[in-house]
Formats: C-alpha cells, structure tokens, sequence
C-alpha cells in the first residue's frame, strides 16, 4: 500500500439554493478543490462522487462542468456517510496504485430533493418508521436513556448547540452564523422531547471535494503535505444484540480499526469533526472514538474539553448543527476541514497546533440494524 | 364496516384474551425475531418457529414526539419496550393523562386500530402504562 496526501479541498457555499443545481454545487466544490491542489482539472484521473437524492451518475454531471470527461467514474450512496465512502474510494485507488491522482466529491441538494422539508421518510418494509420511528424521534429515545443511564440533562445537550453554533459564527462558510444561549436552545420549538428543534442540524444544500494523490506527486507540490494515517469505513451490526442503546458497537470498532491503521489512539488526536446530526448525538460520540471513558461523554462535555481552546476541539466548524447537513456531501466536508486544521489554515476557528485530527460521519437507519454505515479517516501532518 | 388490514401480516394476532405480538424463534440457538426473520440471523439455520410474545413488558426509552406521523396526530409517544423474552419492540405508547412515562415503568401491549388509509383501517400495536 502507498501512502496518500491530501493535495487539495473545497466546498460549496452551504444554504437552502434550490435554485442551484446539485451540478452546478459540486463544481463548485471541485473548482476550488482544484484550485487549491494546484493542479488542472485534467489531472484528475479517478472520480468516486456520492449522493442520496435523484442521484444518477453524479460524477459526470458534475465533471462535465470542469471540462473533465472520459475517466473512471464512480457513483456511490451510503446514507450521510457516503462521502466518507467516496474518499475511501478514491483513497483505495492510489494506495493501490491503481492511480496517482484522484476527488471524491460530495453533493447534495436536499431543497430540490424529493423529502425537501421534511424528514427522511420511512421506506415500505420499515414498520417502525410507519409506526412514527423518525430519526429525531430515534434520537430522542437515546436521550432519555442518556438521561437514565449516564445522568445527562436537556441543559447538557443544549450546550452542544450552544458550542457548535458559537463554532459556525467562526467559520465563513456556515449556514447559521449565530450564537444562541442554552435557554434560547431549550425553549425552541420542542420536536421529539427532549429534542427541541436548535439541537437538530438543518437540511442544507452544498457540495465538498478533496483532490487526494500520491505521495511522490504531494511532494512535488508541497513539503509538507497532510497524510492519510488511517482510512476505516464498516457496516453496522444487527440491533438484537446490543443491550445498551447508548453504546455504539459500529462507532467503536470502525475506531479500533482508524485508530490500529494510523497506529495511534485517541489521547493523539488534536481535533475532531463528527456527525452530530443532533445535540444528544455528539456526546455520544465522544464515548465511541475514545475520547473519553464509556459513560463519561457528559462529563467530557461540561469540562470544557470539547470546545475550542479545548483538549481535543470536536466540530470546531460548527459542526451539522451550524453548517448545516447535505447528506453526501458532509463526509467529503469534515476531510476537508481537518485538512484546513493541519495546514493551519482555518481563520478564527483554527485549532492551534493541530498535527492529527479525526473525521467521521456516520449515518443511515434500517429496521434491526444500529446504523447503516460509520467512515472515519485519521489526518496526520 | 370498513375492511381491517393489519400494518404488517404476521406481526400479532387478535383476539378475546386482546392479542399477542407474534414473533419467531429459531429451533437450534433459539434467538428470537420480532418483526420475524425468514432465516436465523444468528445462526444461519433455516427452520424457526412462530412464538407469541408476553404481553406486558418494562419501559426502556420512549420520547414524544410534536409532529405528526402516519397515524398519530401531535402529540404522539413512542419507545422501546422490553418484553420478557428478551426482545425490545419498538411501538406507539398511549398517553395516559395520569400516568406520565418513566424509564422502568410496566407496560401492556394493546392491538387496536391505528388509523384509516384508503378507507381500510390499519390494525396495529401499542403499548399502554399498566
Ligand atoms: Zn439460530
């Protein structure tokens, strides 16, 4: 296997623009990916493009905008953590030596999709989600037992909108760019108690890419180029067999196996951009990566640890909460911003000092399973 | 009368003594399915058996949530219950003016009517506080 760099990383404006096409988002993404590798369009040798919605080879409706045709393409979906799945791919491509230099791109146009304004609906065969199961309703049965079991409080989760949202006022390319107290957070609209709806990211059109290349050719542009340590990507287990909702076995094990790769463990990682497609997730996450002991993800939380200036910065972009969620596209974004981060290039949000940093995303929903898929890469510079 | 359909064929039965949730069993490591699994997802083998499911069960988790769903207007309950079987169901939860959810509480399986589609009424479970 070769090493792979990072060479360049771009995204979208992100906003509710339908009347952007989802094309015309990921070009954009790609422009300034390119632009920032440095490189023409027309090195690009191998595309991996994911995407939920009306998604038909995505890879060559959005290429085709940057003069880019006649290359191997390739379209993939695994529910928020696709774009995690396209930079695997790409990643996978020149580690293999299959190629030198390729872009994973993530788009989504969630306000021309099918389920704009509304949540993502059930399919046929999925008797809890025609019973009322919704993501949010899911994320608010692992609240109360959060609350019951781990002694979490609604002011702790608020905090974790609170942060988020204090982070996204940092960064230029937030879709919400407003600091909100926990109060303000508690007495939003209530959407699946204890859910209210300031602590749910917001369906948001935008698109990502990361140009990433071999080491020879990351070289030749930069002497110091930002590396892929660890590229881990797993499907979740059956649900049957876990006891404790809170505990994660997919979020756990697709870790162990970022963490074995890079040869590195938690106490390594300088920051994290993760999904928090809700409040009460993010604490959850801090357990599965290991940033602290099972069951102390609160306390992590109200220790100040989490936040930035702190000992390991989680969603110091503003994490979904404040950019807001294009599905696809997210996974291919918190690459791109741990990237930003190990360059030093961030602006006001930039974690000081950052050598290795951590991107998740995590996502999908189907009956008996505990998730669909987690993808985390480990940065390195 | 309107035609009754059940939401899903072969997840409960009615009756007098007020139904059961149907599930299936596998007849080598015996683990239980609710919904029923064609094969053992355990195992792999192929031959289970249909097992009624104990209708009362304890509380795991349960939200409301304040937007509608298919059948329920706002606001509707839902959780998880924990059957003595060692199965969780996820299921609707009735709202009992004065017996608010509490993680642990006992709960009791009801089959009634969820609502209408196509002017057939959709048969379906739900747990009430007991
Ligand atoms: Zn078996």
């Amino acid at each position: 296997m070769r090493e792979v760099a990072v060479l360049g990383v771009g995204q979208s404006t992100f906003g509710k623009m339908p009347e952007i096409s989802a094309a015309e988002l990921g070009r954009d993404a790609v422009l300034a990916a390119v632009k920032d590798a440095g490189i023409s369009p027309r090195d690009i040798q191998v595309a991996y493009s994911s995407r939920l919605y009306d998604a038909v080879i995505t890879s060559q409706d959005v290429l085709k905008e940057v003069g880019v045709t006649s290359i191997e393409m390739i379209n993939v979906e695994n529910a928020c953590a696709g774009g995690s799945t396209a930079v695997r791919g790409v990643w996978k491509e020149i580690a293999s030596g299959h190629y030198d230099l390729g872009i994973a791109i993530g788009v989504e146009s969630m306000t021309t999709s099918p389920i704009a304004r509304k949540l993502i609906p059930p399919q046929k065969d999925d008797i809890e989600g025609q019973l009322g199961l919704t993501m949010p309703a899911l994320f608010g049965l692992l609240a109360r037992r959060q609350m019951a079991e781990c002694g979490a409080t609604p002011e702790d989760f608020a905090q974790v909108s609170v942060k988020n949202h204090h982070h996204g006022c940092l960064n230029p390319y937030a879709q919400y760019k407003k600091e909100f107290t926990v109060e303000e957070i508690l007495n939003s609209r209530m959407i699946c108690d204890p859910i209210t709806l300031l602590q749910c990211c917001p369906n948001t059109d935008g698109a990502a890419a990361v140009v990433l290349c071999s080491m020879d050719i990351a070289r030749k542009h930069t002497t110091n180029p930002v590396k892929i340590a660890a590229s881990a990507l797993l499907s979740a287990g059956y649900s049957w067999k876990r006891k404790d909702i809170t505990s994660s076995p997919l979020g756990v094990e697709t870790a162990r196996r970022a963490y074995e790769m890079a040869g590195c463990g938690p106490e390594d990682i300088d920051l994290v951009e993760l999904h928090d497609a809700f409040s009460t997730e993010e604490i959850l996450r801090y357990e599965d990566l290991g940033l602290c002991k099972p069951g102390e993800g609160v306390a992590f939380l109200r220790s100040g640890a989490p936040a930035l200036g702190g000992k390991v910065p989680v969603n110091p972009s503003g994490g979904l909460l404040s950019l807001g969620h294009p599905l696809s596209a997210s996974g291919v974004r918190v690459v791109a911003e741990v990237t930003t981060h190990l360059r030093g290039q961030a602006g006001k949000r930039q974690v000081q000092g950052a050598k290795v940093g951590l991107a998740h995303m995590l996502g999908g929903f189907a009956v008996g399973l505990e998730a669909g898929a987690c993808g985390i890469h480990i940065l390195t510079r | 009368m309107a035609e009754r359909v059940p939401i899903r064929e072969g997840t409960f039965r009615e009756g007098p003594d007020g139904g059961a949730l149907l599930a299936n069993k596998c007849k080598a490591c015996g683990q239980i399915f609710f919904p029923k699994a064609k094969l053992c997802l355990a195992c792999l083998h192929e031959e289970l058996e249909e097992v009624p499911l104990s209708k009362k069960g304890t509380l795991y988790s349960y939200t409301i949530a304040h937007m509608p769903s298919s059948f329920f207007p706002p606001p509707h309950a839902m959780g998880y219950v924990d059957l003595p079987e060692s199965v969780r169901v996820f299921a609707p939860l009735k709202i009992i003016e004065d017996k608010p959810f509490d993680v642990g509480m006992e709960m009791e399986l009801v089959i009634e009517k969820l609502g209408e589609v196509d002017e057939k009424e959709i048969i379906g479970y739900v747990f009430k506080p007991v």
